[in-house]
């Protein structure tokens, strides 16, 4: 028994389970398992070395109210439960304390995450492999133990493995009983668990799987079999006209800031530091999100900061008054900034955001300086590509009745011709119009349009020059209109699969296609600044 | 070890009785529904005729279960003259596979092999002639078709070729459909409906007497050697005056005013159970309390109290778009009101993008087009998934939530 029990992997690590729990990250270091061996009815334990309630509720810190919650409702060994429903925002802490739960009652249990298993069918097959303790190997050909498609099959083969596993239990039981030890009980019951259960909303088939999963346990009529449903949507979320068996609901609240406290300081080196550290930021950065993930992301790089004034970076001194009221003074400049920088993602790798921590800072000071400054594009495409661009934009942004004037030969519209003194009802019009934009945004316009307006924009722009127009022109009676326009449709093409430009569904009574333009203001005009284009002579301002 | 035992011996019994339908639908009266179909197909078996029967009655309401305990039952008296086939409208609902599980629950009632690669018409014209032969042999086949509602999609051929099989001389079978949809029969087709005879047992909620009764038969320990007298007779004097009490009352008849049905019942009673106080052994009225309050659960309300600061002001704002009676907004318009109406302590554009963000996902605001892909988050019309009570709630109750947001929401309403 001991052989086994040190065997035994956890073999369910999820990413907030593996930081919450040291020692079963060393467990993973220390186990020798061959991959090789047959899987045994142990494997459905969660495993790892036992862990008390006490330790599980110190190691969720807000939570214990949920977590007495949770083992009454699961109940005495072999106690038949309804469903239970386990519901929270992300990051509040469900999948990790069901499973760490099992792992303190040692019962055994099916995990099936629908984020991992995207469909009906990948589902089905998960629960059935870990039932009929079936390991996809090359031995097998990496099949399932069982190819099931249909619902019917499904709840067949799941009846049948789960009479399987249940008296495999039972006989464990009466041995375990027999040779009167207590520890090793791990019941007769077995638990289906669905992870992540609110994706299953969006699958194609949701309107049968939604209730066929939720009276499963109808179906099977089994007492031996209890099922936990975690989302992080709540239950009136789960919608049906039909109407189903509701599971019990089990909430998780978000943190309180208090909790929040309290888990960022976990795992600190310096606590009394991190605290003086949070008491100057973390009311702030609540204001924005209470979720732990983008907190925590969010603040690191802030404490770095806070700690640089320290000669030692902050991993052995206690703050005292006068050290705190510097380190105050130093960091407030960086806390507005920061909490703008909130939910950005960097798309520089780590390291590389190590060696540019000098940079980075320096740089968010100069643009807080100078905000109207524009960043030059970030990637390259050709200057035809850009024209085309351009053309989308403005053909999506104006409406096409003022096409005419504003691509004459002349080439945008002239400022000093337009000086009106607008009236009341001009202004009407514009406040009308700038909310219809504001609404309804960009429009869609042919393929025709665009292209008469790129050749516009393209024409004007190569005016300057009489030499190159007469080399133009001579270009252009050798067969140019041709090329021009395969190469420009092959580049439309390339921006409408780079998600620049939308390709919508033709018109069947049109005919045509219609395209849209999703880039924003800012980026038509770095566009255009790259180009030395003046996009504001052609833009639609009353 | 032996005192710690009984108590927690207790628990189980009552949850495996909550747990267990059989325990819960007994009733032996005359004019229960389980008299009543259990004389209409112990009439069909014995006079050899064919017959079918619609059970309705919203969910939870014990229909499978009393149908259950019926087929049981009849089972013992008739062991050699019922076949029992069961299928399920959420499984079985496309012929194909409602065919090949008749085939194979034939197959298996009758020591038969079954055979996977049969086809469509194999099935349909092997249930066929096993009907024929269980008619010959004057043997009943009964046909369990649960979520029956959902067999009347589509072309209803499963439904046609099995009441049309019964129209036969020799046949003898039972179509039982259970429902929870009282105009299940107006589904059926023509043709099918004029195979269907009309007769339908209505289940409907316990009075409240009738569910005090079950309390008792629940809740109450067998005096008997199975638990000590002395505790057994206590637990019960206990949960008898828990039953009688007034507040006891008033708190069960606001839970069942909201849905009477049992299983509605059982859920209260598994979470009361489930809180029993296992360091004196008894059940208290506080249980039930903490049952009530943790089963009727206000998600928006919750929602609303784990939002962030920047998470409220957007909702505000949009409730104040709301009011100016602008029918659709999308993030655009809502920033516009945000920058006009909070004058201080504004955040970056991409920040509020992504609480805007979060606020879809706790699905207290939603999108009112149905194409995804076509523009950009900022510009797809949404709207608000609370009311006005709800925000002015969910403000009240969120403790972070500062007093000028309040005044804002307060001068809209």
């Amino acid at each position: 028994m001991d052989e086994d029990k040190t065997q035994q992997l956890p073999r369910r690590m999820t990413r907030s389970s593996a930081s919450s729990s040291p020692s079963t990250s060393n467990n993973i270091v220390a186990a020798k398992v061959t991959s090789l061996e047959p899987l045994t009815i142990n494997d459905l334990l969660v495993g790892g070395d036992p862990i008390s309630l006490d330790d599980i509720i110190s190691s969720f810190p807000g939570r214990s109210s949920q977590i007495l919650e949770v083992v009454r409702h699961l109940g005495p060994l072999n106690s038949p439960m309804l469903p239970l429903f386990v519901y929270g925002s992300s990051s509040t802490g469900k999948t990790s304390i069901i499973l760490q739960l099992f792992r303190h009652l040692n019962r055994p249990i099916v995990f099936s995450s629908c984020r991992t298993c995207y469909n009906q069918n990948i589902l089905f097959e998960s629960i059935l492999n870990q039932l009929l303790l079936h390991r996809k190997n090359a031995a097998n050909g990496y099949l399932n133990a069982k190819r099931c498609e249909r619902p019917s099959d499904f709840v067949n083969f799941l009846r049948e493995a789960l009479t399987n596993v249940i008296s495999n239990l039972k006989e464990k039981s009466e041995k375990l009983i027999s040779n009167e030890m207590t520890q090793g009980k791990i019941g007769n019951m077995i638990y289906l668990v669905f992870d992540n259960f609110q994706l299953v909303r969006e699958w194609d088939k949701s309107s049968t799987i939604l209730p066929l999963l939720f009276n499963l346990y109808d179906l099977l009529n089994t007492p031996e079999v209890g099922l936990i449903f975690i989302s992080s949507t709540s239950p009136d979320t789960f919608y049906s006209n039909m109407g189903y068996v509701e599971p019990i609901p089990i909430y998780f609240p978000d943190y309180t800031e208090e909790d929040i406290r309290q888990i960022l300081l976990r795992n600190q080196v310096n606590q009394k530091l991190y605290s003086s550290f949070l008491d100057v930021s973390l009311k702030s950065f609540c204001g924005i999100t209470k979720q732990i993930d983008d907190l925590s992301a969010a603040l690191k790089p802030l404490y770095e900061k806070y700690c640089e004034p320290l000669s030692d970076k902050g991993k052995g001194v206690a703050p005292n008054q006068e050290m705190k009221r510097r380190l105050l003074a130093h960091i407030n400049p960086h806390i507005a900034s920061s909490l703008n920088e909130i939910f950005k993602v960097s798309s520089l790798s780590s390291t590389e955001v190590e060696t540019r921590k000098e940079e980075k800072w320096k740089g968010n000071l100069r643009r807080l300086e100078q905000s109207k400054e524009l960043v030059s594009l970030d990637f390259h495409i050709s200057t035809s590509a850009k024209y085309l661009l351009i053309s989308a934009f403005l053909a999506s942004r104006n409406p096409a009745t003022l096409d005419a004037s504003l691509f004459d030969s002349k080439g945008g519209s002239d400022n000093r011709k337009r000086k009106r003194k607008p009236s009341e009802k001009a202004q009407e019009r514009k406040e009308t119009l700038e909310q219809e934009l504001l609404m309804k945004g960009p429009g869609t316009f042919p393929l025709e349009r665009l292209l008469a307006i790129f050749q516009c924009l393209v024409s004007v722009a190569e005016e300057p020059s009489d030499e190159e127009e007469q080399n133009n022109d001579g270009l252009g009676v050798e067969g140019g209109n041709g090329g021009l326009m395969s190469d420009i449709l092959l580049q439309l093409s390339s921006l409408c699969n780079s998600n620049f430009i939308f390709k919508g569904r033709s018109c069947p009574i049109e005919g045509s296609t219609r395209y849209r333009s999703t880039i924003s203001e800012d980026l038509a005009l770095k566009v255009a600044r790259s180009l030395e284009f003046p996009l504001s002579k052609y833009l639609y301002r009353s | 070890m032996e005192q710690e035992n009984h108590k927690i011996k207790a628990v189980s019994l009552l949850r495996s009785r909550i747990c267990d339908p059989k325990f819960i639908f007994i009733s032996e009266s005359p004019e229960s529904n389980y008299s009543k179909l259990k004389f209409m197909i112990s009439s069909s078996v014995t006079e050899a005729c064919n017959n079918s029967i619609l059970l309705l009655g919203p969910r939870g309401s014990g229909k499978n279960a009393v149908l259950e305990l019926v087929i049981q039952d009849l089972l013992q008296e008739y062991p050699d003259s019922v076949s029992v086939i069961r299928l399920n409208g959420l499984l079985h609902s496309d012929d194909i596979s409602a065919f090949k599980e008749i085939a194979r629950q034939l197959c298996m009632e009758h020591q038969l092999l079954f055979s996977k690669a049969a086809s469509f018409d194999d099935n349909s014209q092997f249930m066929v002639a096993i009907l024929k032969e269980c008619g010959l042999a004057h043997k009943t086949v009964i046909f369990v078709l649960d979520e029956f509602h959902l067999f009347a999609q589509g072309k209803q051929r499963l439904l046609y070729s099995l009441l049309d099989a019964m129209q036969s001389i020799t046949s003898q079978a039972v179509v039982l459909g259970i429902s929870c949809r009282l105009d299940a029969d107006q589904l059926l087709e023509k043709r099918v409906r004029s195979r269907f005879s009309h007769r339908k047992l209505l289940f409907l909620p316990p009075s409240i007497e009738d569910s005090q009764k079950l309390l008792m038969h629940i809740l109450t320990l067998p005096i008997d050697s199975s638990f000590p007298h002395a505790y057994a007779v206590e637990f019960n004097r206990k949960v008898q005056n828990i039953i009688e009490d007034r507040r006891f009352k008033e708190t069960l008849n606001k839970y069942l005013n909201v849905d009477s049905s049992v299983k509605h019942l059982l859920r209260f009673l598994f979470c009361a159970v489930s809180h029993m106080d296992l360091q004196t052994g008894f059940l208290s009225r506080e249980n039930f309390e903490i049952a009530f309050t943790s089963i009727q659960r206000q998600p928006k309300l919750e929602c609303l109290r784990n939002c962030s600061i920047l998470e409220l002001q957007i909702l505000v704002c949009m409730k104040r778009l709301e009011v100016k009676e602008q029918s659709l907004c999308n993030f655009n318009s809502v920033m516009k009101e945000y920058i006009s109406t909070l004058t201080s302590e504004r955040y970056a554009r991409h920040v509020c993008l992504r609480a805007f963000e979060h606020l879809i996902h706790r699905e207290l605001i939603c999108f009112t087009d149905n194409r995804g892909q076509s523009l950009s988050v900022e510009f797809r019309p949404v709207k608000l998934l609370i009311s006005s009570a709800e925000l002015h709630q969910g403000l009240r109750a969120n403790t972070s939530c500062p007093p000028k947001l309040l005044k804002l929401m307060d001068r809209e309403g």
